[in-house]
């Protein structure tokens, strides 16, 4: 980790560069300092930075005012700070990784309830959370409670699904309400065939030779 | 809330007779009652049993119609415009044969998947998709309605994650895409919405 | 318009499930015109409702051999337009109803009585679009579609306890967006 901490350091002033570079034109001019300031200080603090530069072209592309995305990007900033903190408090080594940092972030700001994405954490030590939040966070967009749906992904990741496959778990929740069984029995129909989920349909060769590939994407998703 | 008499709720749920209420409560019960018998009244709109039979005869939706449904419409929009998306499709599929190589096929990596867009703004001059896989940026993602329906729709290549995006509609209009399942704070006071897109080759 | 006459549903289910499609237009017609009352009230919108009524009965149509008990199709439907309203409802931005979307009446009749049914009525609509839509649920399968609390727990798979503590608050606040209004 004290390694990470010092790439961090080094990383910190060229990504700097970078950063103005990518701010200018698309941010107002009088927000860049202090959010080129802003990115230099999650750097350091190892947090991760593409959230924050996000934030700032989010807000010069839909025109608000340079304070507000100033604040924007501050508020980001101590949102990526609570994630950590909660990460550290779940078991992860200080100062945690950039990447879980924004995962676990990102299932805050969606309205996780942070003793939830805590068990979350704690049920998947040194692993990727990100699907698993991902579809927490499907059962509760659709009002299912917090707790039920995270004791169903859980359970989930009990009996060894991972990834793209605690997706389906969401997913075939809402197919069997969808079918007009109640929440409680889908839970439990979904929990008793564990792990054998149906998979969610994936697109077929014909949506997938449609698709282009626009020119300009971000190499990596932002994460939320 | 104010509570209300709970003598009122035992004569709405039947338990005792109405005569047991002294006469302003029962005009509260009788306000109660008249607006339910108002909503009941109500005409409820045009008969749906032609479009659900019209869908019952038809074949089964392929996985790939599904998968496009779930990941967009909450409802049955191809319902109402059928004949012409049939016609759509197909000369969309004309089109791809005659001119193959125009369009490269994209191959995809083992970080990325497909995502459809697909929205509903008729009279719209353009339509286009902006978020964080595109750095907000305009101009790279435009949605088409070839059949001029007012449905536009867009299909591509997104690194597998979750996005935030939003809709523009004629360069000016920033629009969210209400047929999205989550929903964001954007903290400019608005909402982005949600899209997971899954790996393909996962 | 329920078209109770004819053959029971579980006769008709026998006959669907025998492979008679056409035999589930039966079905449509009997309950379509209750379902669509309830969405509307619940999402405040009749295109909205349309379009949930309608892909639920094509989905109950799809699993209707998971409907366990025939004599209780009434109320297996109302259970798969719930949840798709509900499923609906999640998608919007916010659970409200908009009430932008409920359109008016149509061509009430020209004279004074109808009019200020269309008026009173209106107002009733603004006030349920006040509650939350689990009230509002409550609310309508209760005292619009006149549902037991029996009944009403096997649409919502809610406890008879919560669904009558439900309906009570629901009535209460009600009352008090028809008192604000008045």
């Amino acid at each position: 980790m004290r390694v990470a901490l010092l790439l961090a350091c080094v990383a910190a002033p060229l990504a700097g560069q970078s950063v103005r570079i990518r701010l200018e034109n698309r941010v107002p001019a009088a927000a860049i300092p202090i959010i080129d300031s802003l990115v230099q200080v999650a750097g350091r603090e190892g947090l991760p930075t593409e959230p924050l530069v996000g934030k700032a072209l989010e807000g010069g592309a839909k025109h608000v005012v340079p304070a507000l995305i100033v604040r924007a990007v501050e508020t980001r900033l101590d949102q990526l700070r609570d994630a950590r903190a909660l990460l550290v408090r779940g078991g992860d080594a200080p100062p945690a990784t950039p990447a879980e940092i924004a995962t676990v972030s990102g299932a805050l700001r969606r309205g996780l309830p942070p003793p939830v994405v805590e068990r979350v954490v704690g049920a998947l030590p040194s692993e990727p959370r990100e699907s698993a939040l991902h579809a927490i966070a499907d059962l509760v967009a659709h009002r299912l409670d917090a707790d039920s749906s995270a004791t169903l992904v859980i359970a989930a990741i009990h009996a060894g699904l991972r990834g793209g496959r605690l997706l389906d778990v969401s997913h075939a929740v809402l197919e069997e309400q969808q079918r007009g069984r109640t929440w409680a029995e889908s839970f439990v129909r979904v929990r008793d065939e564990l792990p054998d989920v149906p998979a969610a349909p994936k697109p077929g060769e014909g949506t997938v030779q449609r698709a282009r590939r626009p020119s300009s994407v971000s190499k990596a998703p932002t994460p939320l | 809330m104010n509570p209300i008499d709970p003598r009122i709720h035992q004569v709405l749920d039947g338990e005792i007779p109405r005569e047991a209420l002294p006469q302003d409560l029962r005009r509260v019960v009788e306000r109660l009652e008249s607006a339910a018998a108002l909503l009941a009244a109500a005409p409820e709109g045009r008969s749906v049993a032609e479009r659900v039979l019209a869908r019952l005869r038809r074949p089964a939706r392929s996985p790939v119609r599904r998968l496009a449904q779930w990941l967009t419409a909450p409802h049955p929009v191809t319902l109402r415009i059928r004949p012409v998306w049939s016609l759509a499709l197909a000369a969309t599929l004309v089109l791809l044969m005659l001119l193959p190589e125009e369009r490269s096929v994209p191959v995809l990596g083992e970080h990325e998947g497909i995502a459809q867009f697909v929205a509903r703004f008729p009279g719209a001059h353009s339509v286009q998709v902006v978020g964080s896989f595109n750095d907000w940026r305009t101009g790279t993602i435009p949605l088409e309605d070839r059949d001029g329906d007012g449905v536009w729709r867009a299909v591509v290549v997104l690194p597998a994650g979750a996005h935030e995006y939003m809709f523009v509609v004629d360069d000016e209009r920033w629009v969210p895409d209400y047929s999205a399942n989550r929903f964001v704070e954007d903290d400019f006071g608005r909402e982005n919405s949600v899209l997971i897109v899954r790996p393909v080759k996962g | 318009m329920d078209v109770r006459e004819g053959p029971s549903d579980a006769e008709v289910v026998a006959r669907v499930l025998g492979g008679d499609r056409e035999a589930f237009g039966l079905i449509v017609r009997r309950y379509e015109s209750g379902l669509l009352r309830f969405a509307t009230r619940v999402l405040g919108s009749r295109d909205a409702a349309a379009d949930a009524v309608a892909e639920s009965l094509v989905r109950a149509y799809r699993h209707l051999a998971s409907c366990r008990d025939p004599t209780r199709l009434r109320t297996w439907l109302y259970r798969i337009v719930a949840n798709r309203c509900k499923s609906h409802l999640a998608r919007r931005a916010t659970g409200d109803v908009s009430l932008d979307d409920v359109p008016p009446i149509a061509d009430p009749a020209d004279n004074e009585a109808a009019l200020e049914r269309v008026q009173q009525l209106a107002v009733v609509e603004q006030a349920l679009a006040t509650l939350s839509s689990e009230k509002r649920e409550a609310f309508v399968l209760k005292h619009v579609e006149g549902m037991s609390y029996q009944e009403m727990a096997a649409v919502t798979g809610e406890r008879i306890p919560t669904l009558k503590m439900r309906v009570h608050r629901a009535r209460e606040a009600l009352l008090k967006a028809l008192e604000e209004r008045s």
